[in-house]
């Protein structure tokens, strides 16, 4: 099974997110989180710190994968598992400006799909956690630009593979799927 | 408690004027009423999230703030703007403003005995 998560900053989606993939683990799966970003700074290390305390006790592993998802893959011991991987407004990102030169929307929609039909294939259940990065009005330069129809694109994408979809709004589940 | 969110410019207030027949002079905008207890009207509070930033920049917290107003107040209408859909800002202050603001609306959610979305004026019942 996999299911989509959705939700804006401070929405609640990612302790959503986290309870999904312990309630679809069933006994004997291992659990893994795998996690997109990278850390520069204190706020990065307080979000971090943050999610981890969220994640303690629930028996997760940590895969620390900021681009080329899949590669995750390898890291993982064989056997059932379920895996939880927020999330994909970091790895977008990361993808599309690791480089010089930044990727088109398209590559990086590709690469991205690409990756998580593998991760589908190989997992019993996999929680993706994604943002909404639509619904603030502003028009941004031509790179952010590239950046949120990307993301659209990857969104529509993944909402398509998945078996359900959920907007998490205010901490509240709203099923779209 | 009622929570009322959406996007900006939906018709949130005038659907709450509507629907709950309130009074305009109980609708607070930006700001909780001084008076704690205010008799038995139902009290409304008009973009919620402007009173969040504010008391942000006065250096309060708006978190225990408006838990303890609501102790006293359980059954005010609070309209927020939802503001955490778009993409992160460069601004640390704007940052962590969406942020806690998401996070403080998570917890009203949680408290409130009613959530409802407006989009283009319809509300749609979320809890």
């Amino acid at each position: 099974m996999m299911v989509l998560v959705v939700g804006g900053s401070g929405s609640g989606k990612s302790s959503y997110a986290e309870k999904m993939a312990v309630s679809l683990a069933q006994a004997g799966m291992r659990k893994y989180y795998l996690a997109t970003m990278q850390v520069f700074d204190d706020e990065g290390r307080k979000k971090v710190d943050r999610h981890r305390k969220l994640r303690n006790g629930k028996g997760f592993f940590t895969i620390e994968q900021p681009v080329r998802i899949s590669s995750a893959l390898e890291k993982m011991e064989d056997g059932d598992r379920a895996v939880l991987l927020e999330c994909i407004s970091n790895l977008t990102a990361n993808e599309m400006f690791s480089e010089k030169k930044a990727m088109t929307e398209i590559q990086v929609t590709e690469n991205v799909i690409r990756d998580i039909k593998m991760l589908k294939e190989q997992t019993n259940h996999l929680v993706v956690v994604s943002n909404n990065v639509f619904e603030d009005g502003i028009t941004y330069d031509e790179t952010t630009t590239k950046y949120i129809r990307a993301m659209g694109k990857i969104n529509q994408k993944l909402a398509a593979l998945a078996d359900r979809v959920v907007e998490v709004v205010e901490g509240i589940p709203v099923i779209i799927k | 408690m009622k929570l009322i969110i959406g996007g900006t410019a939906q018709g949130k207030l005038e659907y709450v004027l509507l629907k709950y027949d309130v009074q305009k002079n109980m609708v607070w905008d930006g700001v909780l009423p001084n008076d704690r207890k205010l008799n038995k009207n139902i009290v409304v509070i008009n973009h919620f999230h402007q009173w969040v930033k504010s008391r942000m920049v006065s250096g309060g917290c708006p978190e225990d703030e408006i838990m303890s107003f609501l102790d006293c107040n359980e059954d005010c209408i609070i309209i927020c703007d939802e503001i955490g859909n778009g993409i992160v800002p460069i601004d640390p202050f704007e940052r962590e403003y969406r942020e806690r603001t998401g996070r403080i609306l998570v917890q009203l959610a949680m408290r409130a005995e009613e959530v409802e979305r407006i989009i283009c004026g319809i509300g749609q019942k979320i809890k």
